[in-house]
């Protein structure tokens, strides 16, 4: 028979032609700029706000003694070590005296030579004070002349005044011995308060200079988080607010803490708002000092308004607002905007209702005239 | 002069020129009356094939004339302007192979000069459709020619060569590739449709079964045609 | 009259189809070629769509921030922002890098957005998923080309982000996925160096005796400390109120601040004519090369279609068949094979263009220009067929 054939060849050509056609319109359809823009919405709803602050800062101590000795020298001997814990009026350390020791011994001395001068000179005028009183006698019984008593009297005021001066002498050189004592004394480096060994910057033998530091102390249950918060997001910030400290060796767990104060100088350089934070009670084991920290501040809770997430914020000429979707119809709606929190939901202050269906995802940029096409995740995005 | 059908006279036609030229056809004389069939025989190389395409209107004699009908369509040069419209409409070709076009079914492979010429598709079906069934293949009209036999393509091909009623038709070795009774077949088909439509047919052959069938032989021999009387076999 | 063209067609549709879906596929990494051409311009716009930025300030007598390294105070957009006209300025970094997932990494331009609300230029300006970056450190939002899906943890130098976004189509000029995280992370990854670098840097400042004073203690401190800070950005992102040109306030920068100021068509100019000005010439040859293939193709198939049908082409002729019948059969059979070629590259293309690592983008344009093309290149491939045709000498038909 021939039909059938005929048919048949006819049929495989038509379904060819459809087959390749279907795919065609497909195609172009799916192609800009006719294809529909996948969208998902969300409504608005209205909920309260609580935003929180975010900032990173470090683990500091908020008591640091940096001990060192008062003039340059050697230090001769540094009995602690990092980690070791100290009390109130332990000695540390030890600088070099160097010749501090033998002139303490040329003073004590120079204070015998000065007390046996100081004895001489007594005898001295303890012997004139006899002639005098003996040449006085004399004179007033004839027995000599006026001339010989002066001689006398005078010799008794030169070894007066030698006593004077070899007794000063003697209480001079006391106190001279008695600053190179207490300079010895100075030499010793002391715990001014009980706490940790942060650091020691300098071993026995090494040379420092007046005020260089030597040992580190910290105080350990006084750490606090030296917090930075960008000036932007600074708003609300305020003493007394309950925060959570991460700590970057301690990924999991969450800190709580305080804002013990505001710094009163804020970083002009980086823009940002320094606070410290300190722990409600101090973690152990105690982190490590200049350990990187996150800490969020949660502020209060904020009343109930319309409230839309940051994802469906859109820029359209320098105008904030959202893609609304009112029976299927695209509409720009320029919107004012209040606070948001860390998870991305804002306030709407202005342009939005309770109710409203706004476009939150969108696969490339809306324009009034596009075409939607509402779906409940993008293509790509795992649910 | 005013006889219908086809008159010859001097045809000459001579290839190329000066010192290579070659005659091909030096004195051509023919008539064939409409409702004749005559043959045309001779050996290769004796001019057969120049008279043939020069009758066809596909290469162009030298000098001589050609009368078809009643129209002087050559006298010393071509008297017609459309050549193509001449080939389509006055004359009709039945080859040696039947030169069917592959990719058209048997009617429209008929139809398609009449609707060259102009006719409606559904005209041109109709005509192309009645020749089929005068010569008994109406039942393969739908039948891409690759389907049919050898006979049946050579009597779709008379059918086209038919369709246009041309006052002549020329047959070129029509039998040669067919046993003695299709080639019979084929030679009464062309006997009765010249009767019936009022053609004259030419048939170049060499096939011994189907000279003795011809009531008029010309014979051609170095582009001289001799006119002859055949035996006139009658048809079974 | 009835179509010759059509019953040939039709009579030898197999061919036609198989040979048409083979011209097709040719014809569809063309369309592939001219789009990767167009993604290409497309990943440079996009870039700049996606700044929401009416100039860009950057380093004085330099093509940055994307074509070129540029270095700016990052305290800078406060005076800029003085500047009438201007409404509203961002700080921005630029840096592409290898991003870490886990063992492996990503190349992505990492940007750095200044903190404040979304559509602060900079800002990626919609999502796919997710949310804007809320918090000032240490999240980030990234395009779905990285892999990346929310919840991930990323790691660039050696801190870890988490992502919180996740968009489509933001992309460097260079086709790297962007990664958004906040700027002040952005400052210090742009400078700092791994670990090690830094703790050779610092023994080399100590063995350095100028900066290791015996008699001044603390100034090796602050010499090391100077070396990690940044405090440089690679531009200033502006944005004009309407009412002023770009013009005049590009003006204005260049006068009183002293730095260099693109407008969008400028950033486009070198972002699109100077960086893939000699990738669009490639492209363009692979264009040339691939119409001269399809039309040497369509040549060949319909000179070898017209080939096998000499001697009905002389039948056709002997019976009176005119010339421009013959020719508009094989014109139209030419422009058919064109038709299904077109077809079936559209659609590859279109399958095809996803699969691609690198945004390849299909124009209307394109395909428009495209299938003119073809069918310019399917007449002008025809003529040597057609010639062919015209040749053939009706006699043919006639034996001998």
């Amino acid at each position: 028979m021939k039909l059938p054939r005929l048919q048949r060849r006819t049929f495989g050509l038509i379904a060819t032609i459809v087959l390749l056609l279907v795919l065609f319109i497909y195609v172009v359809m799916h192609t800009d700029p006719l294809a529909p823009v996948a969208v998902t919405v969300s409504t608005v709803e209205s909920k309260p706000v609580t935003p929180a602050l975010s900032g990173i800062g470090t683990v500091q101590a908020r008591f640091t003694y940096k001990i060192g000795p008062t003039f340059s020298g050697r230090v001769k001997r540094l009995e602690v070590h990092v980690g070791d814990t100290v009390k109130t009026g332990q000695v540390l350390g030890e600088m070099d005296a160097v010749d501090l020791d033998d002139r303490i011994a040329a003073q004590q001395a120079a204070i015998k030579s000065s007390e046996a001068v100081l004895r001489q000179a007594e005898a001295k005028q303890s012997f004139a004070k006899t002639q005098t009183t003996r040449y006085e006698q004399l004179l007033t019984a004839r027995g000599t002349s006026d001339e010989n008593v002066s001689t006398k009297r005078q010799e008794l005021a030169v070894a007066n005044a030698a006593m004077t001066a070899a007794r000063e002498d003697s209480i001079r050189l006391r106190a001279e011995l008695k600053s190179l004592r207490t300079q010895r004394d100075n030499l010793r480096l002391i715990a001014p308060m009980a706490g940790l060994v942060a650091s020691r910057d300098a071993d026995p033998g090494t040379t420092v200079v007046a005020g260089q530091a030597v040992v580190e102390i910290i105080d350990p249950t006084s750490l606090w988080i030296d917090t930075r918060f960008d000036q932007i997001s600074a708003e609300g910030l305020a003493a007394g607010l309950p925060a959570q400290i991460i700590l970057r060796s301690r990924r999991t767990q969450s800190q709580p803490g305080r804002v013990l104060r505001i710094e009163p100088r804020a970083d002009a350089v980086t823009e940002e708002t320094v606070a410290k934070i300190v722990f409600n009670a101090a973690p152990t084991p105690l982190p490590p000092l200049g350990e990187l920290a996150e800490v969020t501040v949660v502020l209060g809770k904020l009343p109930t308004t319309p409230i839309i997430p940051n994802a469906a914020i859109r820029t359209i000429d320098g105008q904030r607002g959202a893609w609304k979707l009112v029976d299927g119809d695209l509409i720009f709606a320029p919107v004012t905007l209040g606070r948001s929190d860390l998870d991305g939901r804002v306030q709407v202050l202005k342009g939005l209702a309770t109710g409203d269906q706004v476009v939150v995802y969108s696969e490339k940029t809306l324009k009034a005239r596009s075409r939607v096409h509402i779906v409940q995740h993008l293509a790509g995005v795992s649910p | 002069m005013a006889d219908k059908g086809i008159l010859i006279k001097s045809l000459s036609k001579r290839y190329g020129g000066g010192e290579t030229a070659v005659l091909a056809l030096k004195d051509v004389n023919m008539r064939v009356s409409p409702g004749e069939v005559v043959g045309l025989i001779g050996p290769s190389g004796s001019g057969k094939s120049t008279l043939l395409k020069c009758l066809g209107a596909v290469i162009d004699p030298t000098t001589g004339s050609m009368v078809l009908g009643e129209e002087v369509i050559f006298d010393n040069e071509w008297k017609v302007r459309d050549l193509r419209a001449l080939r389509r409409d006055k004359i009709g070709f039945v080859f040696q192979a039947p030169y069917l076009i592959p990719f058209l079914d048997v009617t429209d492979n008929v139809a398609l000069l009449p609707m060259l010429a102009g006719v409606s598709n559904s005209e041109a079906r109709k005509r192309a459709l009645t020749l089929l069934t005068a010569l008994d293949v109406q039942h393969r009209a739908k039948a891409m020619p690759a389907q049919l036999s050898g006979g049946e393509q050579q009597r779709v091909a008379i059918a086209r060569g038919l369709v246009n009623h041309p006052p002549v038709i020329l047959a070129d070795e029509p039998t040669a590739p067919l046993d003695s009774v299709r080639a019979m077949t084929v030679i009464r088909i062309l006997n009765d449709m010249a009767k019936r439509f009022d053609t004259a047919v030419i048939v170049v052959t060499h096939d011994e079964k189907i000279i003795p069938t011809f009531k008029r032989i010309y014979h051609i021999r170095d582009g001289v045609t001799y006119e002859e009387a055949g035996e006139g076999r009658p048809l079974h | 009259m009835i179509s010759l063209a059509g019953r040939d067609i039709l009579h030898a549709w197999g061919k036609f189809i198989f040979t048409g879906i083979g011209l097709g596929l040719l014809i569809g990494v063309t369309l592939t070629m001219a789009g990767v051409y167009r993604g290409m311009v497309d990943d440079g716009k996009v870039l700049l769509d996606n700044s929401n930025a009416d100039l860009w300030v950057v380093q004085k007598d330099t093509l940055g921030p994307y074509a070129e390294s540029s270095s700016i105070p990052d305290d800078l957009w406060r005076s800029i922002l003085t500047l009438p006209g201007v409404a509203e300025t961002a700080n921005a970094t630029y840096l592409t890098m290898q991003v870490g997932k886990g063992d492996k990494d990503v190349r992505a331009m990492v940007v750095g957005i200044t903190p404040g609300a979304p559509g602060t230029p900079g800002w990626p300006p919609q999502l796919i998923a997710g949310r804007q970056i809320t918090r000032g450190h240490y999240e980030a939002v990234v395009d779905i080309t990285t892999d990346f899906q929310l919840g991930d943890v990323l790691k660039i130098r050696r801190n870890h982000y988490t992502v919180v976004g996740l968009t489509r189509r933001m992309v460097s000029s260079s086709g790297d996925p962007i990664v958004f995280i906040p700027i002040k992370d952005a400052q210090e990854a742009q400078f700092l160096k791994d670990n090690d670098a830094i703790l050779m840097q610092r023994r080399r400042t100590e063995a350095n005796s100028t900066f290791n004073r015996p008699g001044v203690p603390g100034l090796l401190d602050a010499v090391i400390a100077s070396h990690t800070s940044n405090r440089f950005v690679n531009t200033v992102l502006v944005r004009i109120h309407p009412e002023f040109a770009p013009d005049e306030v590009a003006e204005l920068i260049r006068r009183w601040k002293r730095l260099t100021v693109y407008d969008r068509a400028q950033m486009e100019e070198i972002l699109v004519g100077k960086l893939i000005a000699t990738s669009a010439k490639q492209i363009g040859m692979f264009l040339v090369i691939l119409a001269i293939v399809c039309g040497a193709i369509v040549a060949f198939i319909i000179y070898t279609l017209t080939m096998d049908k000499i001697r009905e082409i002389a039948v056709l002729k002997l019976i009176g068949t005119s010339n421009r019948t013959i020719v508009s059969m094989i014109l139209q059979q030419s422009l058919v094979l064109g038709v299904i070629g077109f077809v079936v590259g559209k659609i590859t293309a279109t399958f095809a263009a996803p699969m691609f690592p690198k945004y390849v983008l299909l124009v209307l344009v394109d395909s428009i220009a495209g299938f003119f093309s073809i069918l310019a290149i399917c007449v002008l491939s025809s003529i040597v067929a057609i010639r062919m045709a015209l040749k053939i000498d009706p006699a043919e038909a006639i034996g001998g």
